[in-house]
């Protein structure tokens, strides 16, 4: 009996062991001054947007004499990112990068963060309160990613006939801006019918029965803009199987490595490609200039670069592809 | 339920003990399980004392065990039913989704009612716990007068409960149910305990009092040691699985509340893995799959060893894909100890 529980004891030990040496291993140099801990919590594991912001996050974190841990919850939904945020707090990092999963569910943990007095900086997504919560709120001016989607698609449809907006759902910060700026944008083709948009709920054969339902409903489809990749890959899978996809237009969101081979294989004719690793940088150096007490920005909105099959390999636009590793 | 009459001894016969009877069934069902529980509660102990040791003034504080519970709270609901479930050797894969279509329901009666008031949120409330027992009942109807094996019809019932929300919804979340819900209920503190965390614990400690103390746990554990016995002492087997099907029903609907009360949101997406949670925790609690052993405090253990462990881990900074293999590790190391010790047991049982 006593030899099982030292298999026991053993066993947790080493796990223990393992994982603490694992931390250790992750510590950078430090500088000078004091160093800063900062955590940067992802919207959802494994996401090359995600991945694309750590790798900025992280050179501009080297670059400044931080350390920087990453953490994600296994779905983008608040009632898995909660206890993640609740944990990271326990931490007490300086400060914590965070891009909220929805925009009044995650208030609570976010409000407690800052009351244990951990500086706040949202990247990429926000909270109803973000002015209040967050010390800056660094995201692509995603109105005007709708924008430019408007413009690419009014370009490759020859601006006649109805166009489609395929969106995630309803409560996403991001992709409700995007949304809204291709509706005003896509107003100023007077040939050009803007039909409304549908939800897949980040699902791609949602996204196809909504893009065939429409094409039924509207014979005259001639673009479709997709607010993120399952709304755009599930729309183009839809117009496929329905014998449309030469008809049809696709403005996708976003350039992953899917994304780009859709791209170069013609399934979708355009992207609207955000700069994730420009949103981890000025992450980084909002959340050290608030630690220090020197003025923050409020506000970041980053850019955005038009991707098409044509110039997605010139030397100016490929940096600009996410990545799947650093 | 709970009904703490005492039983005569004659009503449960000791055929239906798996035990050679030497001093009653209760007697060896106590020491059994009091057994089997302590070697996880050392295991929680010891993965508690690991980070504390590693990571003191950042893993051991009121602050950290407060949100750990308040995370937990959800999940703890829900396992006690399934704990009553796996105890008959049945098993309810259905929760997460039931959890999901009652949160669904509540959120839509009370946009329906509208207004700020308790009223409209009294009214979703109950819509959404009579939702979660109505699947309940429907599992348990299924499993015992239709004889479908209660794998294929909590199988069935998951994508049923699911598919009925996303219908219900279009797919997308329900928000906008009243403000108050969620400053009270769900993030609301009596004495420095959240109210989520009172709620999860008082239905664990009337679902240990039911289970060890009335009849209706022990019929529990009689149909789970044998069904066949259990009929013959007379217990009315069906009647007895539907109550507990729908015990668990009940109890994700209520877990659906909670849900919806701390994030004010359906939270569609973030239920997919709930019922293998809940299972995996069920049986970190030393609860056999065959059923007929099993107790809701060992659940409770069950509940926090992965719950600590994700705390733990993200606070010590480990990769987050780390987190899933070590949490599954922990499963099958925690239930391969259990197999050894009751191995061991049995073998000095039998002598």
């Amino acid at each position: 009996m006593r030899r099982r529980w030292l298999v026991g004891t053993v066993a947790l030990a080493l796990l223990l062991a393992a994982c603490g040496g694992d931390d250790d291993g992750g510590g950078a140099a430090g500088g000078g001054e004091r160093q800063y801990k900062l955590t940067l919590i992802q919207g959802v594991k494994g996401d090359q947007f995600y991945v694309t912001m750590q790798c900025g996050a992280q050179a501009a974190a080297k670059a400044a004499g931080a350390t920087l841990d990453v953490t994600a919850p296994d779905e983008f939904d608040a009632s898995l990112q909660t206890p993640v945020v609740n944990a990271v707090v326990a931490k007490k990092p300086d400060a914590i990068l965070v891009a909220p999963t929805d925009t009044k569910a995650m208030i609570p943990p976010l409000t407690q963060a800052k009351a244990a007095g951990i500086k706040l900086v949202f990247v990429d997504t926000t909270t109803e309160n973000g002015a209040e919560l967050a010390e800056s709120e660094i995201a692509s001016d995603n109105e005007e990613g709708g924008r430019e989607a408007a413009r690419a698609l009014a370009e490759l449809t020859g601006g006649k006939g109805s166009v489609l907006v395929i969106n995630v759902k309803p409560g996403i910060s991001t992709t409700d801006a995007r949304a809204k700026g291709f509706e005003d944008e896509i107003k100023k083709t007077p040939g050009l019918k803007y039909i409304g948009q549908e939800y897949s709920n980040d699902k791609p054969e949602i996204a196809a029965s909504k893009a065939t339902a429409a094409l039924a409903a509207h014979p005259d489809l001639v673009g479709i803009f997709g607010t993120n990749l399952f709304s755009a890959e599930g729309a183009a899978t839809g117009l496929r199987s329905a014998g449309a996809s030469k008809k049809v237009k696709i403005v996708g969101f976003d350039a992953g490595p899917k994304q780009v081979e859709d791209l170069d294989q013609g399934i979708v004719q355009a992207l609207i490609a955000q700069k994730p690793a420009d949103i981890g940088k000025a992450g980084v150096e909002q959340a050290i200039a608030a630690l220090k007490g020197e003025p923050v920005q409020k506000k970041i909105g980053t850019g955005f670069v038009v991707v098409t099959k044509e110039n997605m390999n010139d030397p100016d636009v490929k940096p600009f592809l996410y990545k799947s590793s650093c | 339920m709970s009904e703490t009459r005492e039983v005569p001894p004659a009503e449960v016969p000791d055929e239906v003990a798996p035990e050679p009877a030497g001093n009653g069934l209760r007697a060896v069902l106590r020491r059994r399980l009091t057994e089997t529980t302590t070697w996880t509660f050392l295991i929680l102990l010891g993965i508690v004392a690991g980070f504390a040791a590693l990571r003191f003034q950042q893993f051991a504080t009121v602050f950290n065990f407060r949100n750990i519970a308040a995370d937990a709270s959800g999940l703890l609901i829900i396992a006690v039913g399934m704990t009553f479930v796996i105890i008959t050797s049945g098993i309810d894969l259905s929760v997460g989704s039931v959890l999901v279509f009652s949160g669904v329901i509540a959120a839509k009666v009370m946009l329906a009612i509208g207004g700020e008031g308790w009223g409209a949120i009294g009214a979703g409330l109950v819509a959404g716990l009579v939702a979660g027992l109505a699947w309940g009942v429907v599992n348990g109807v299924l499993v015992t007068k239709a004889r479908v094996p209660p794998l294929i019809v909590t199988l069935g019932t998951l994508g049923m409960a699911l598919g009925s929300a996303l219908l219900i919804t279009g797919g997308i979340d329900v928000r906008g149910v009243p403000l108050q819900l969620t400053t009270t209920i769900g993030i609301g503190q009596l004495g420095g305990v959240p109210y989520v965390v009172i709620i999860a614990a008082a239905v664990t400690a009337v679902g240990a009092v039911t289970l060890s103390m009335t009849r209706f746990g022990r019929y529990t554990y009689a149909i789970g040691s044998n069904a066949e016995a259990a009929r013959r002492a007379g217990i009315d087997v069906d009647r007895h699985l539907i109550k507990v099907y729908a015990l668990s029903g009940l109890l994700a609907g209520l877990a659906g509340m909670v849900s919806l009360a701390r994030f004010a949101t359906t939270t569609i997406g973030g239920h997919s893995t709930d019922n293998l949670a809940a299972i995996a925790a069920v049986v970190l609690g030393g609860t056999s799959l065959f059923g007929g052993i099993g107790t809701v405090l060992g659940t409770l253990v069950g509940v926090f060893i992965p719950a600590i462990l994700q705390n733990g881990f993200v606070i010590l900074g480990v990769q987050p894909f780390w987190q899933q293999v070590a949490v599954g590790a922990v499963l099958i190391v925690a239930v391969y100890i259990d197999q050894l010790k009751r191995r061991a047991q049995e073998r000095g049982e039998r002598r």
